[in-house]
């Protein structure tokens, strides 16, 4: 993709290239910046919620849906997704980072190759459920919207479907991974027995 | 009403906290410390990652998708308006909000195009972003079906978005 933009500019623009790329490399660290200050304040309350023995208790309170969607039983991973989940649901995607990042630490089998679990969490995170648009219906009402919070209905409904969606589609392909493996193996074995 | 969820739980938290008996201060302060260690590990990615959607735009391959994706996308019932947001939003989170506020100018807060737009940016995630961040401090370098799942979902959210609110 890179490559190709940068041989697209050479055709239209090509002293925009370097600028364009520390442009975009300095808004970076001024995102980065920011960012420290975010996780400062969130890593900040996430060790209370952990200390507190909160973490836990989500942790339980979602451990149906969790080891449904994962197929994990490690009670530290799980405490980390449900942080990971709420704070998203939440619509605080800055929160949600930091928990996500440890969470996917340890999943991570360390095969190069993306798990199951790895998948769904990147899936989840990349679909996840809004209840609070807040900051879209901030940009409303500054717009001069009569009625800035209308759109939570839909926003709702259709997060959920976007979610739903992304759940079932890393399921059904967790399946059919899952029976290929099964297939591969089965050859194997044969193939083994057949030498001997 | 949302503006009051955030504090009360934060008070919630913190009355908690000294029910059981823990060192407010000290606690947060620990887990802040993390922070800046964090940051300094996933900077190069997130920097990446943004060069590569500046190039992206700047070299005009993202109006020639939009060229190439608008006859798919306003079969599904996309505003033709609404494309470039559409593609725009799995890349960055700052450009598609920028994008939506010129919308919101052009088009009147209340207008079908508007909430439209809204609801999409609502419902859907700044994909790649994401997943940069997330799979950065692992080893995980084939991420198979994983992006493409997350488009087809945030694409049928987009669709949902657009026929609820031509119903509402």
């Amino acid at each position: 993709m890179v490559v190709l933009s940068i041989c697209f500019l050479v055709f239209s623009n090509p002293s925009l290239m370097l600028s364009t790329m520390i442009g975009a490399s300095s808004d970076a660290l001024k995102l980065a910046v920011e960012l420290c200050g975010v996780y400062m304040v969130w890593l900040g309350i996430l060790e209370i919620v952990e200390e507190s023995g909160l973490s836990q208790k989500l942790a339980k309170l979602l451990h149906p849906l969790i080891k449904w969607l994962f197929k994990i039983d490690d009670e530290e991973t799980e405490k980390m997704i449900a942080l990971n989940m709420s704070a998203n649901m939440l619509g605080l995607g800055n929160a949600a980072t930091p928990m996500g990042i440890a969470a996917m630490k340890r999943l991570d089998d360390g095969s190069g190759v993306a798990t199951h679990a790895v998948i769904m969490l990147i899936v989840l995170n990349a679909t996840s459920i809004q209840l609070l648009p807040s900051t879209i219906i901030g940009l409303r009402a500054s717009a001069g919207s009569a009625t800035p919070a209308d759109i939570i209905l839909p926003t709702l409904i259709s997060t959920i479907c976007t979610c739903i969606v992304g759940v079932f589609l890393v399921k059904i392909c967790g399946r059919i991974r899952e029976k290929l493996k099964h297939k591969k193996t089965a050859i194997r074995i044969k193939n083994n027995g057949g030498r001997k | 009403m949302s503006a009051y969820i955030l504090p009360i739980i934060f008070v919630a938290l913190f009355c908690y906290s000294k029910y059981k008996k823990i060192n407010t201060y000290s606690t947060f302060v620990k887990g802040g410390k993390k922070a800046i260690p964090l940051v300094i590990d996933i900077f190069p990615y997130i920097a990446t990652i943004m060069i590569a959607v500046a190039l992206l735009r700047v070299s005009g391959i993202t109006i020639l998708l939009a060229k190439f994706f608008s006859p798919i996308f306003t079969f599904l019932g996309v505003p033709s308006q609404l494309i470039e947001l559409v593609l725009l939003r799995p890349f960055t989170g700052s450009g598609s909000f920028a994008l939506l506020n010129d919308v919101l100018i052009e088009y009147g807060a209340d207008s079908y195009i508007s909430r439209c737009a809204c609801v999409i940016l609502g419902c859907s995630e700044t994909i790649f972003y994401v997943t940069a961040v997330y799979t950065s401090q692992t080893k995980v370098k084939r991420l198979l079906y994983a992006i493409p799942i997350a488009l087809i979902a945030t694409v049928v959210g987009s669709v949902v978005a657009c026929l609820i609110c031509k119903i509402i």
